[in-house]
């Protein structure tokens, strides 16, 4: 294998892992913008809708498609249900609360995934079963160049919708500052309750294409929210763009260090890195500065 | 006030020091009723571990009660206190205090130095620092045989203190009495000059700094002390338990611990207590004994998630001031009568 089929190996694999990474990442960064909640859970919510597809594959033979077409209808009803008990009824002024409160959430789904869909791990198939292309020497299966495709198309057309229509722009208002866009006329409440629908939504389909790659278990997007927290971090919290373009970053650059590199220190390499990274630009690639206002 | 002397069981009861003592009394008993046969042997270990993760939770209490912050690394530094003490007392057969001190040590410059680079930049920096941490840490523990014995796990036998060969009553004792320590310390530490400066960071981060209080000085140094807390607690549950593996500690004890205070109530010391007795003591003394509920793996877990959810939307001072409460109400109510009469 040449030098650049290797390369464009290692760049079409990481494309994959760094779809998923984004769409958390964003999904994170949704939330966040909109609510000020930094929202631990997000991983675990996606985990158990992932278990949810898993189980209606396995158990009730339901086609791929349909069952995600279910676990995104419960995600959405999962992160209604959220946000109308939960979130509303913290006000304003308890970031902190919020915050502790999705760690909350973490426990109760962590827990009722087993008592659910019972302890064994369950398996996920794949959109397209088999098939690899090849290109330039690196090969890549159809099932990742679908994961890929999907991933951009999903981003592209949530970047669309902010930047380009009134809904969006009613988002970015609300994100800038949800006081002055209540006043403005925002409907804040609906952009708070779609921001967390939409991450539902995010989150399950990121579950749904790294789920055939492992098994379908509890920890399953434990380190996936890691990437994606992280992801926000390099990118800078100001943006909606940053944690995305952080997110590719997060997910190529394990996979040259470990080639290049040692691969057995590459994550932690990784994590140095962005400890660097990060104390030369605190906030972050796109950062601007946080302003606290007295 | 009056300056007249005020007897003697008054003088006890409003000593802060004393009352620990005297709370810590009723768990030195523990060991004599287990031998009189009155509970059992098990409960003991039970009671020993919601201590130890009370410790280590007292140290979170001081982070999230005064300055907000969360850290979600508390497992794993407890994991490396813990791992760090069995390998000093196993393999370079060092005392008991010289592996409590360095067990101490090592987790707080590691938080240190977490601290300063994510301190910097604003609070939410450090809840994901610390995750990351305790993941690296985590994947460490599992790896590093030769260090933690990865999945086999790291096992010693009950050490030497002050001569005296300890034995599972004695260690119970000696974990009792690192508690009271701890608590004493604990109100000292806020009672004096840090306890005021935490308090106005914690009233208003801008008039604190205006009063000239350094908030990323503060932050780290309860930071750190949060994290030495975590080190002598994990210290203490490998001298007890004499076993740790990976698994212990993992992002869900880390939560456990948010929990306790959460329910206990924040800034509150016995309140960590009592929290910890009700998040670790409900799954081993009450669900374990339930029918049908006893058999679901995952329920405390739910449960406890559910009542962080609940605590902090209903009721955020925790259940430390059910008390103050219920007498607030009785007054309410009297008052009431008394008006309506």
């Amino acid at each position: 294998m040449s030098e650049f089929s290797t390369f464009l190996q290692l760049t079409l694999r990481s494309l994959e892992t760094g779809s998923v990474y984004a769409l958390m990442a964003l999904s994170i960064i949704i939330i966040f913008r909109t609510s000020l909640t930094l929202h631990f859970a997000q991983g675990t919510m996606a985990m158990f809708c992932t278990f949810c597809i898993a189980f209606l594959v396995n158990s009730y033979n339901l086609p791929l498609w349909l069952a995600l077409v279910c676990g995104i209808i419960i995600a959405a009803i999962m992160a209604t249900l959220v946000d109308f008990l939960v979130i509303r009824r913290t006000n304003a002024a308890s970031v902190d609360g919020r915050k502790i409160i999705t760690l909350g959430l973490i426990m109760v789904f962590i827990g009722l995934a087993p008592m659910i869909f019972g302890s064994n791990v369950q398996n996920l198939p794949r959109f397209i079963p088999r098939g690899d292309l090849s290109i330039a020497g690196a090969s890549i299966s159809y099932n990742a160049i679908l994961n890929i495709a999907s991933g951009l198309a999903l981003m592209g057309v949530l970047f669309f919708i902010l930047q380009y229509t009134k809904f969006g722009l009613a988002i970015r208002a609300t994100a800038s500052n949800e006081v002055t866009a209540r006043l403005m006329g925002v409907q804040t409440k609906l952009v708070t309750l779609v921001a967390w629908i939409v991450a539902g939504i995010l989150g399950v389909v990121a579950g749904v294409m790294i789920a055939p790659a492992t098994t379908v278990n509890v920890g399953l997007m434990a380190p996936i929210q890691l990437a994606a927290l992280l992801a926000c971090v390099l990118g800078g919290f100001q943006t909606f763009y940053g944690p995305v373009i952080g997110a590719y970053i997060i997910g190529m650059l394990p996979n040259y260090l470990s080639y290049y590199g040692s691969s057995v220190w590459s994550i932690q390499i990784m994590y140095l890195l962005i400890l660097l990274f990060l104390l030369i630009r605190p906030n972050g690639i796109i950062g601007k500065k946080f302003i606290k206002k007295v | 006030m009056s300056l007249e002397p005020q007897p003697l069981f008054l003088r006890i009861y409003r000593n802060h020091h004393l009352r620990y003592i005297v709370f810590g009394l009723i768990f030195a008993s523990l060991p004599y009723l287990s031998n009189w046969g009155f509970i059992r042997v098990s409960l003991l270990t039970t009671v020993a571990s919601i201590i130890i993760y009370a410790i280590a939770a007292l140290g979170l209490n001081l982070l999230l009660g005064y300055s907000g912050l969360v850290s979600l690394g508390t497992a794993g530094f407890m994991g490396l206190g813990a791992y760090i003490g069995g390998y000093l007392i196993n393999e370079w057969s060092a005392s008991v205090w010289i592996a409590i001190l360095v067990a101490l040590l090592i987790p707080t410059l590691v938080g240190i130095l977490v601290g300063l680079v994510s301190l910097r930049i604003a609070g939410i920096y450090l809840a994901i620092a610390t995750l990351c941490v305790s993941e690296i840490l985590l994947k460490t523990f599992a790896e590093l045989e030769s260090f933690t014995g990865g999945m086999r796990g790291l096992t010693i036998r009950f050490p030497v203190i002050l001569g005296v060969q300890m034995n599972r009553e004695l260690m119970f004792m000696f974990v009792v009495i690192a508690l009271i320590i701890m608590m004493m310390l604990t109100h000292n530490l806020v009672s004096g000059q840090f306890g005021r400066a935490m308090h106005a960071m914690r009233g208003s981060e801008s008039a604190a700094r205006a009063m000239g209080i350094n908030l990323f000085k503060y932050r780290l140094i309860v930071f750190a002390i949060s994290t030495a807390y975590a080190g002598l607690a994990g210290m203490l549950y490998v001298l007890y338990i004499r076993s740790s593996y990976p698994t212990t500690w993992d992002i869900m004890l880390s939560l456990n611990l948010v929990a306790i205070i959460i329910i206990g109530g924040l800034r509150s010391i016995y309140g960590t207590v009592i929290g910890a007795f009700v998040v670790f003591g409900m799954s081993d003394l009450v669900l374990r004994r339930l029918p049908i509920i006893g058999d679901m793996a995952g329920i405390p877990y739910v449960i406890t998630g559910v009542l962080i959810v609940v605590m902090i939307l209903f009721y955020p001072n925790g259940i430390r001031y059910i008390p103050q409460d219920i007498k607030k109400l009785i007054r309410k109510i009297t008052k009431r009568g008394v008006q309506n009469v």
